[in-house]
């Protein structure tokens, strides 16, 4: 049994929201009594592999693409749609919650499931594996589109759902020298944390810390990348950049010391406060650098554990 | 107002020796050089965060009365030399930047 | 004290957040450095700078802070205006400087932020 903390903001999604809020509406359905050929040009152009069979709005059966080549192999094209069809068929009804959904995909290994108007009977929509995956993204805004924020896997977002270990990921690129649009990681980083339902607290934290590592990229190196990890134990980023590297790590530690020139003092960095800071908003921070070849920086935010006194940048 | 009074009454830590005795025509408080070289005025007193040994140039170019060090920040061994060098009182305080400021504007209303 | 409040102290011109002006500011921060902004100022404060750059306002969106107030005049861009408006920051341009700024502010009773308890 997990406890409330551990549940992230999807899994939570799965039990709020409903099987209609993400199901397909504009469905395509035929009659009982079409003939089979009539088929043909309906799967092709639609470029569907199931039609559910709809009498006087009732759902009656679900014909598919291999009931339709069955009948194309055995010479019965013309035969009606009702002597061909499967009707023993598993629906969902339209207000159950998303996680039923969920569960019938996985033991049953269908690709679709007709949804039924629980009132009425009548059939109000057809649900796929996919509607789900972008139903829950799109509740959660994200948007595939944003050059910053690559696509995670959907497929794997579902698998993740499944079991019970949802990890987000997201990435970003971090451009060298940019100072209009440095913050925009962590800015889109903040946004979604907080669409996500995480603790004001640690989304303060890991913005400032991203923040910071952020404009350590902009200013001393040649470009990187943000990667944030998101499961429902903590918080984990990684920066990584390709050059040039800190000669001394334990200098760079210390908070006052910086190689910064005097312009990005006057932009008001370089201050040799970044790092300090990082460290004190994280829960842990690991540094490693090679001069020559980069640095990478993995800082981490517990979720489980009740904030901690002194950590964060609020004490 | 001169720097030593302020130094007392404000609390500081004076880091170097002498020149306690100037008089301060007021205050400016910057934490970018370019804005202190810019419109700072002769005799002010510098509230800064920066510790870098560039503050002591630039107090001498503008013939600053002396330097206040916020939040705890100690000057870098390379701008106490310079400081020395340049007669140019350097102070430190735990105080925030807006308190020192809060306090030394009270006092230079109080006179 | 109110953002209203401030606006009437430093003679404030108010460039976004017009509908924030009765929001409460909990205490004072003067700062150039971001950092030091970052790893000190509280959340609810209000940050007075001379940093006219997009990086101030990122500053305050990271750190939770609703107001910036720029000193001496400095006129922002309108990229940072936007910026601003839409992170829902308040966004003030006095022409004092930050020492009368800091010290106005102070003398009518708003705390800094080492003295601010949550």
């Amino acid at each position: 049994m997990i406890g409330e903390r551990d549940i992230t903001k999807v899994q939570e999604l799965v039990y709020e929201m409903k099987v209609e809020q993400v199901m397909t509406k504009d469905i395509i359905s035929v009659s009982p009594h079409s003939l089979m050929i009539e088929l043909r040009d309906l799967l092709r152009e639609k470029r569907i592999s199931g039609v559910p069979v709809v009498d006087e709005g009732r759902l009656v059966g679900l014909v598919s693409i291999e009931d339709f080549i069955k009948c194309l192999a055995e010479g019965e094209i013309d035969i009606p749609i009702k002597d061909r069809m499967s009707i023993n068929i598993k629906t969902l009804y339209n207000n159950e919650p998303l996680v039923q959904a969920v569960e019938e995909f996985d033991r049953t290994g269908y690709g679709r499931f007709p949804v039924i108007d629980r009132e009425s009977g009548e059939l109000v929509g057809i649900i796929t594996k996919g509607d789900i995956v972008r139903g829950l993204l799109k509740k959660i805004e994200i948007e595939y589109h944003a050059e910053e924020i690559h696509r995670y896997r959907a497929s794997h977002f579902f698998e993740d759902i499944v079991a019970d270990k949802t990890t987000l990921i997201f990435q970003y690129k971090v451009i060298s020298k940019d100072f209009n649009r440095a913050g925009q990681t962590s800015s889109g980083l903040k946004k979604t944390l907080r669409r996500m339902g995480m603790p004001s607290k640690v989304i303060r934290r890991v913005a400032i810390a991203t923040y910071e590592a952020e404009m350590n990229i902009v200013v001393f190196t040649d470009g990187g990348q943000i990667t944030a990890r998101i499961t429902p134990q903590e918080i984990r980023i990684d920066i990584v950049d390709s050059g040039p590297g800190i000669p001394d790590i334990e200098k760079a530690m210390q908070p006052g010391f910086s190689t910064a020139p005097d312009w990005i003092r006057e932009l008001g960095f370089g201050a040799g406060m970044g790092l300090p800071n990082i460290k004190k908003c994280s829960d842990q921070m690991n540094l490693d650098s090679t001069v020559g070849k980069g640095t990478h920086l993995e800082i981490t935010f517990n979720l489980n554990e009740k904030m901690k006194l002194g950590s964060g940048n609020d004490s | 107002m001169v720097l030593g009074t302020i130094a007392d009454k404000l609390g500081l830590e004076v880091k170097t020796s002498g020149g306690l005795t100037a008089e301060v025509t007021g205050a400016y408080v910057s934490d970018l050089l370019s804005d202190v070289i810019g419109n700072s005025e002769k005799g002010n007193i510098w509230i800064t965060l920066q510790v870098h040994p560039n503050i002591i140039a630039v107090a001498t170019l503008k013939e600053l009365a002396g330097i206040i060090l916020v939040n705890s920040r100690q000057p870098e061994e390379e701008t106490l030399k310079k400081a020395e060098e340049e007669q140019i009182p350097l102070m430190t305080t735990e105080l925030p930047t807006f308190q020192v400021a809060g306090r030394l504007y009270k006092l230079i209303g109080e006179c | 004290m109110t953002v209203k409040e401030i606006v009437k102290i430093l003679d404030c011109r108010v460039l976004t957040g017009e509908r924030n002006l009765d929001s409460e500011v909990k205490a004072g921060c003067g700062c150039d450095l971001m950092s030091d902004v970052l790893a000190f100022i509280k959340p609810g404060a209000i940050l007075l700078t001379g940093l006219n750059n997009p990086q101030a306002i990122r500053t305050a969106e990271m750190s939770d802070v609703g107001v910036v107030c720029f000193v001496r005049g400095k006129q922002p861009s309108e990229e940072l205006i936007a910026l601003a408006r839409e992170n829902e920051i308040t966004l003030l341009t006095t022409s004092l400087p930050m020492f009368d700024a800091c010290g106005k502010l102070y003398t009518n009773g708003l705390v800094g932020w080492s003295e601010y308890k949550e």
